[in-house]
């Protein structure tokens, strides 16, 4: 133990005597403070709020993603390269511990800086608004509508042979795709129900009509006993306050033409929970678990390739990790055409699949529009990022750093 | 040591021939209760490190190999005694102690330390190391890098101020312990990374290079420190080429040229100075070739 709080404590005057802390403080109240001043919103005062705690945070955060993996990845590499290593190495300091001890200084200018900018921003917005769950109606998982779909399509003669034949797996990741994105329609007169877990305040629609054209919406939500008149137009979203009665929640639809819904995208119950204080407390929590992440690649990386090539790895690593979910949604099935196309989307897939649960911990979003970081996920985040990922990662690192030692002595 | 006798044609012992051994140095460094053990480490001793026909041969990327710098070399180092490891420049002694350390692997042949592979953590809990170069951080106190040290030898926190103060006077540094290192002079580096190599208490200490950037009065305390250090039981294995001074404090040495040994033993049993006899032993080192350069 106290082996490794040497550890620490050397990184951390490391990151505070390079001046790197004080730079990156420098940098994070800055942008912090100026933030209001330097954009404007939508001309609301609720839209500048959401662009304030948004984009404030986030500008810090991003910053701390690059300059702490950037960091990382040079320490080991660099103590290395200058061999200062080999005097630590053969002291009775485990190479785990000493990967994770650089992790922790990391973490903690990372944790500084950022509870810092939370202050700033805590400071001039409101922190007793309160925030709200946001309720997905109760329905079959994604992969379960998906295998039902397969099997109908199985099921049909007039099914093309190509279907019949391609993978299962590819089949059903585009039906997956369509599971999510699959419309319902609610004829006039007629009634949509939705079941979920609890009742709710509010709830946030949108519907669309099959010509994609503005039109009037028209109808009245029902839950329970309480009912309420909506009337507006397609496209929109719409938040509606609207106390719920007991879990269930139907929409009859008194308008001239049929509308359209996605049931899991366009229809959700909102319920109050906590203070935005708490909100902000809990994405907290959340940027510095990913921030621990972050830093603990940059130090495997570190611990198994030269300074320059580490970091070039570090950040192109960084930029498939953000890009690779958006490049997956977007890119149709259908155009797998040729094997450089199959080849290069397994690999974006593969990257995506690695780096979904950091690229979905993005918890800043939420805090702006005022919706509950759940804490179930922010306990799911902090246990996989905080401390299963950096574990293993320091433990494949320890693994790999006496391979490179003939370079380093 | 038989059979590299038989596989080294070069393979030479030293001639079997007492010196007698300076009395004074237990005194000088006042411990007088230990002298009786000065006559030469006892043979019954276990020996601190074993190495066996140990190779290494160092690859490029595609692991072609590229520099053979050590080749099958075989030696022991006996508790409490000071063994010197000497030779030519490139000769392969600081690649040695990196495998003793556990620093690089061997690309072939067996060694311990202590009875235990070079990376246990039993045996480095009993080590301190002094590398070539002082590689300390420039941006830790000398007083800081002691303490730092001594954390990763998990020393407790109060043992390890003391230590470091006494460490620190030792090396004549306490007036700059809390200057940056990044800003002192060679020697005084060369000093702070001594004391670091001793602040974990260590049974075996390995010093390569210990006196390189000393000046003659700092390079004389270093051997009256190993003479004391030894006297108190420690085991100590070090490199140097100022020979006089490894005759003086070393009690076995080896000489190695490219890689292996050509003359090992006593350094009480030499009949002429270390330095004849180095010189018989590895002229063969061409590292400068003068005559081109002076005539021209
Ligand atoms: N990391 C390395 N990569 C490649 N070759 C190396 C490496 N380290 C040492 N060598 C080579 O191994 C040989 C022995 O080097 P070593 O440093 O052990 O010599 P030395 O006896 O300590 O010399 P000196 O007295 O100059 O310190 C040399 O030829 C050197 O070039
Ligand atoms: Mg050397």
């Amino acid at each position: 133990m106290r082996a490794f709080l040497s550890v620490v404590g050397l990184e951390l005057k490391a990151l505070v005597r390079s001046k790197a802390a004080l730079l990156l403080l420098v940098a994070a109240v800055a942008w912090t403070a100026a933030f209001p001043s330097l954009v404007t919103g939508d001309g609301t005062v609720a839209g500048a709020r959401e662009l304030d705690i948004h984009f404030s945070l986030g500008g810090v955060f991003a910053l701390l993603v690059v300059a702490l993996l950037a960091s990382a990845t040079g320490s080991l590499a660099r103590e290395r390269a200058e061999k200062r290593l080999q005097l630590t190495l053969v002291r009775p300091v485990g190479r785990v511990a000493l990967i994770l001890g650089k992790v922790v200084a990391h973490v903690v200018v990372g944790a500084v800086v950022l509870a810092v900018a939370c202050d700033i921003l805590a400071a001039r917005v409101d922190l007793a608004t309160p925030c709200r769950h946001v309720l997905a109606p109760i329905l079959p998982s994604v992969q379960e509508e998906a295998e039902r779909m397969y099997a109908v399509y199985l099921a049909d003669t007039n099914t093309p042979a190509a279907v019949r034949h391609a993978p299962k797996a590819t089949v059903l990741r585009l039906l997956a795709n369509r599971a999510i994105d699959r419309y319902e329609t609610v004829a006039t007169n007629a009634v949509a129900r939705w079941r979920f877990a609890a009742p709710g305040d509010a709830v946030r629609f949108r519907f669309t009509n099959t010509f994609e054209m503005r039109q009037d919406v028209c109808g009245v939500l029902r839950s329970g006993a309480a009912a309420s008149v909506v009337s507006n137009t397609t496209q929109a979203v719409v938040l509606f306050p609207f106390r719920g009665e007991s879990a269930e929640l139907s929409f009859e639809n008194r308008g001239t033409s049929a509308l359209m819904f996605r049931p899991r995208r366009d229809i959700q119950v909102l319920r109050t929970a906590d203070a935005f204080a708490w909100n902000l407390l809990r994405a907290y929590v959340v940027l510095v678990a990913v921030l621990a992440l972050v830093v603990s690649l940059g130090l495997l990386l570190g611990a198994c390739l030269s300074r320059p090539v580490a970091l070039f790895v570090a950040f192109v690593t960084l930029v498939v990790g953000e890009m690779s979910p958006s490049v997956v949604e977007q890119y149709p099935d259908e155009l797998e055409t040729n094997l450089a196309d199959r080849v290069g989307l397994a690999i974006t897939r593969g990257a995506a699949a690695v780096t979904r649960p950091v690229s979905a911990a993005s918890p800043l979003e939420a805090l702006a529009k005022d919706e509950c970081v759940e804490p179930a996920s922010v306990a799911g985040l902090v246990c996989a990022n905080l401390v299963v990922a950096p574990l293993l990662l320091a433990l494949l690192g320890a693994a790999l750093l006496p391979r490179k030692q003939d370079d380093l002595v | 040591m038989e059979t590299l006798e038989h596989a080294d044609p070069n393979y030479t012992k030293f001639p079997a021939r007492r010196r007698a051994l300076r009395p004074d140095f237990a005194i000088m460094c006042g411990m007088e209760k230990t002298k009786q053990t000065l006559g030469g480490a006892p043979h019954a001793a276990p020996n601190v490190i074993e190495l066996t026909d140990v190779r290494k041969t160092f690859r490029d990327f595609w692991l072609r190999p590229t520099v053979k710098a050590v080749d099958g070399l075989s030696l022991s180092v006996r508790k409490g005694e000071v063994f010197g490891l000497l030779g030519p420049n490139g000769s392969g002694k600081s690649t040695t102690i990196k495998m003793i350390l556990g620093l690089l692997s061997p690309s072939g042949g067996k060694i311990s330390l202590f009875g235990r592979p070079p990376r246990a953590a039993e045996a480095r809990r009993r080590l301190g190391y002094l590398p070539e170069l002082s590689y300390l951080h420039p941006f830790l106190t000398a007083q800081e890098t002691l303490g730092y040290y001594a954390g990763l030898s998990d020393l407790p926190r109060a043992e390890a101020k003391a230590r470091t103060r006494e460490l620190l006077a030792m090396v004549g540094l306490s007036d700059v312990a809390k200057r940056p290192v990044g800003g002192f002079s060679k020697g005084m580096a060369r000093r702070v990374a001594l004391a670091a190599a001793l602040i974990g208490k260590p049974d075996l200490l390995v010093l390569d290079e210990p006196t390189s950037g000393l000046d003659p009065i700092s390079t004389k305390e270093v051997k009256l420190l190993v003479k004391a250090l030894r006297a108190g039981g420690m085991t100590i294995l070090t490199t140097s080429h100022l020979l006089a001074d490894a005759q003086e404090i070393c009690d076995r040495v080896m000489i190695l040229n490219h890689g292996a040994c050509v003359a090992e033993g006593k350094v009480s049993e030499l009949g002429t100075s270390l330095e004849d006899f180095f010189l018989a032993k590895v002229d063969d080192a061409k590292d400068f070739t003068l005559a081109p350069f002076l005539a021209g």
